[in-house]
């Protein structure tokens, strides 16, 4: 599963649907919203796009390990402290691979992945800056 | 020729949202930015230096692939394309 999504994250759904019987390890990693003095978290993406590069990233991960999926879903919208704002889950037989490609995958979609984020605070809003000011070529 | 110019974060709010945009047959990238840029004084100082060179920061994307800064002089556009603009990301 993957997409750009409106509403609350279910975490363990999503695990759920994930498990095959060759599957022996799902490493999952839950991006949050941290209290950073905020009064919430709007998030934008170019969803087309978006998506598109999930499908390219998880078709990486599974070229590089040897996993059996990959699930991606990010939240848009406006975000209270502590809600979901993106879920990956890998599986695969054995758990190093698993650990690796999840990694790997969050790694790309934070260096790609046309998503952004504003911090809205009592006194004002600033735009989370991106890590990776040139991008990719 | 109609161009669809899409924009996120703050250069959408620069910008004030998406436009549809009215260029010559054929023009390039650059002229379009051009015509973006005349929108209003905070699209300009979004998008271009004094010099008028285009930001360092500014990202394009052409119908969902990413076009160098170096290219927009050089890419003539056709009817119907959909221009990205935006700022490096964010996500994850």
């Amino acid at each position: 599963m993957i997409g750009i999504v409106r509403e609350e994250i279910d975490v363990a759904a999503v695990l759920e649907a994930a498990k095959r019987p060759e599957i022996g390890a799902l490493v999952t990693f839950l991006g949050t919203v941290r209290d950073d003095g905020i009064e919430r978290m709007d998030l934008e993406a170019y969803e087309e796009v978006a998506v598109q590069e999930f499908a390219a990233i998880r078709e990486e991960a599974i070229e590089k390990w040897p996993i059996t999926s990959v699930d991606i879903l990010h939240r848009v919208g406006s975000l209270a402290v502590g809600e979901n704002i993106l879920l990956i889950v890998v599986g695969a037989g054995h758990r190093k691979e698993a650990f690796d490609a999840c990694e790997y995958v969050l790694e790309r979609i934070k260096e790609s992945v046309p998503i952004w984020k504003k911090e809205v605070r009592e006194d004002g809003e600033t735009w989370v800056p991106g890590e990776y000011p040139e991008g990719p070529a | 020729m109609q161009i669809q110019v899409r924009s996120f974060a703050r250069i959408r709010e620069a910008i004030g949202g998406d436009l549809i945009v009215e260029v010559p047959d054929g023009a390039p990238l650059a002229r379009l930015l051009a015509v973006v840029g005349d929108v209003s004084e905070e699209a300009q100082n979004a998008l271009f230096e004094e010099n008028g060179e285009l930001k360092g920061y500014v990202i394009l994307m052409r119908n969902g692939k990413r076009v160098r800064q170096g290219d927009i002089d050089a890419l003539a556009l056709a009817d119907g394309d959909e221009i990205a603009l935006f700022p490096p990301v964010a996500g994850g």
